[in-house]
């Protein structure tokens, strides 16, 4: 069964036409990667399931059509995402931003919290508990308490991630988690992002530039250029194909100028 | 709610235990001997400084509620001495109308102050900043006309009396008594706040506060949190209120003018944006900071015949220190009182912790 799906997705900015008639569907379970060319459209494509824009078309999530949907009632579903610039909340701990992330499962209302109830007490003690297993999962322990303006940058970004697993999501989408990140950090990435799959059985929709992680890691891939798509498909064949890389990854015969101005994002293979 | 910079050695062995207020035995120990010197304070203090301290209390329940707007949920309001005036009217109105005991005017006050607060906070779904500011603005002339609309049409032309509550029969008079009422009154507010503050809510405020899209992306429903923001803040703002027209035992609307509003927001600029000890120092900064300019004044040599001058001089030294605290302390006091505590807590060394100076 399609855990999600896109069909005929068109969005405009005024005259501006930023995605015409993207359609896919991702399987549950599937680390399905979404690559192309700044600009393509692989944000946008996010921010429309996430509810942040609204586009024309039907995105239909486990069958319910979504599109119309808030954001705060996608994200209820059971759809995390993060966000290319981490987009955390910077004053706030470690702990405090998984919480936030917690938010739509966790059951107390202003007025008992105001007054401290009992049950208040025993439901943040619970939720902690739970976030205290994702800290545990991305191997966050060190910082739990610590503000999170003051960590390293590849520390955010796991920070971010684990910000979206705190949902306990059925589905994630990922905003090029390893941009920004060395490669100690792309490979730890790389490990949560195949125990998310293996082990918890998360599906995946995931932005990426790093064309070597996406070709090990991927089960698919959909590749999207001026907002249309170009090809979709496993990663061999669709790393292969000549439009893609006429419009994206480039030829190894222009390898030392392409390598320096892509800032070795695609690159050649 | 992240906590203080601690010592090391100090751990904890459950949950419940790391979401405590006071935690160690000194924090306790600490609490109390503050809590028994405020109480210790009525049996020594004059009448003046009495007065003092139950004003600092009434601005401290101000603050609090506007920080937690402000400071937290990040939405800028100008109506507060509007929702004080509410509150104090409430109380004034049922009292001369149907002679209400304070158990039914105190929850009516609340509950219009909500009101007011869900009717005037649905701006701040469409409107940011300054915009918002204007929009909320509106709120303080609404209530500031409908009051002084009231006055006239009865013929309390100079403002509404009030009689002491009472309680079993007895009237509340004596100042030490309210004193401990108006102590009591502060302290459940910030119970209130800290507990809010460190729940689902009020981490919905900060996730609001720095970045509303991330946050309705995380399953926040960002315009519900808004509104419970203004909602809670007007609330407890209209009860400071209702405390005020009791203690005072007279409602005026000369006593809820804009100035009070800019008073408020000093509060908590001055205390610290975002941290509700802010909230209270800066309460009791901005409540006895024109007593102390009035007293330095009075020390000058001459000062008899100047003393018609001396509005004039609060005013203006009241400005200067607002716009000294913008220029060179933006984290205001509490980021002086913070620098203090970790100075001492790192001492004989320098160096600020790395993951430290927390907020």
């Amino acid at each position: 069964m399609a855990d999600l799906e896109l069909r005929r997705l068109c969005l405009r900015f005024g005259g501006l036409s930023v995605l015409e008639d993207v359609s896919f569907a991702v399987n549950a379970g599937e680390l399905f990667a979404l690559i192309g060319p700044n600009g393509a459209g692989k944000t946008s494509v996010l921010n429309c399931v996430s509810g942040l824009y609204h586009g024309e078309g039907a995105i239909l999530f486990r069958d319910v059509e979504i599109g119309g949907y808030r954001p705060h009632a996608v994200a209820r579903l059971g759809i995390a995402r993060t966000f290319q610039h981490g987009e955390l909340f910077a004053q706030m701990s470690v702990l405090d931003n998984l919480l936030t992330g917690r938010h739509a499962r966790i059951r107390t209302n202003a007025l008992a919290e105001m007054f401290g109830l009992p049950g208040v007490r025993r439901e943040e003690a619970r939720h902690r508990e739970a976030v205290e297993r994702i800290i545990e999962f991305v191997e966050l322990e060190r910082y739990r308490h610590a503000p999170v303006a003051g960590l390293a940058f590849g520390t955010q970004k796991i920070v971010g991630f684990a910000r979206a697993l705190a949902l306990e999501p059925t589905l994630i989408m990922l905003d090029e988690p390893s941009a920004g990140l060395n490669r100690d950090e792309r490979e730890d990435l790389a490990r949560f992002i195949l125990r998310i799959k293996h082990e918890l059985g998360i599906t995946m929709i995931w932005i990426e530039h790093d064309m070597q992680m996406v070709s090990d890691l991927a089960d698919r891939i959909h590749v999207l250029d001026y907002g249309r798509t170009l090809a979709e498909g496993p990663a061999a064949a669709v790393l292969r194909d000549e439009r893609v890389i006429a419009a994206y990854l480039g030829r190894a015969h222009a390898r030392p100028a392409a390598g320096a101005a892509g800032g070795g994002a695609p690159g050649g293979r | 709610m992240s906590r203080q910079p601690r010592a090391s050695g100090y751990f904890r062995t459950s949950y419940q235990a790391d979401r405590a207020l006071v935690a160690t035995r000194l924090e306790r120990a600490m609490l109390v001997l503050f809590v028994v010197l405020l109480l210790a304070f009525p049996l020594f203090a004059s009448a003046f400084l009495l007065d003092l301290a139950c004003q600092v209390f009434l601005a401290s329940i101000g603050a609090l509620s506007l920080m937690l707007l402000t400071g937290y949920a990040g939405q800028i309001s100008l109506g507060h001495a509007g929702l004080l005036a509410a509150g104090a009217y409430s109380v004034g109105i049922l009292f001369r109308e149907v002679n209400a005991p304070f158990w039914i005017t105190l929850p009516v006050a609340a509950l219009v102050g909500a009101l007011l607060g869900l009717m005037f906070g649905l701006p701040s779904l469409r409107l940011r900043g300054l915009y918002l500011a204007v929009s909320t603005l509106a709120l303080h002339f609404v209530v500031v006309h409908a009051g002084a609309e009231y006055e006239t049409r009865r013929g309390y032309s100079t403002g509404v009396i009030i009689d002491p509550p009472q309680i079993a029969g007895l009237a509340i008079s004596d100042p030490r008594a309210w004193y401990v009422i108006l102590l009591a009154a502060a302290a459940g507010t910030l119970l209130l706040c800290l507990n809010l503050l460190r729940s689902r809510t009020g981490r919905a405020f900060g996730a609001i506060n720095t970045h509303e899209t991330v946050a309705a992306a995380l399953g926040i429903d960002v315009a519900r949190g808004k509104l419970l923001a203004f909602v809670v803040s007007s609330s407890l703002t209209s009860l400071a209120g209702a405390l005020f027209a009791y203690y005072r035992g007279f409602v005026s609307v000369e006593a809820f003018s804009l100035f009070l509003t800019i008073q408020y927001a000093a509060m908590i600029i001055i205390g610290g944006l975002g941290s509700l000890l802010g909230a209270l120092l800066g309460a009791f900064f901005v409540t006895i900071f024109p007593y102390l300019i009035e007293w330095a004044l009075a020390a000058l040599p001459g000062a008899q015949r100047r003393a018609s001058e001396f509005f004039a001089v609060n005013y203006a030294a009241f400005g200067a220190v607002m716009i000294l605290f913008l220029v060179f302390e933006p984290a205001g006091l509490v980021g002086i009182w913070r620098r203090v505590q970790s100075y001492f807590l790192l001492w004989p060394f320098r160096h600020r912790p790395l993951t430290g100076a927390r907020k």
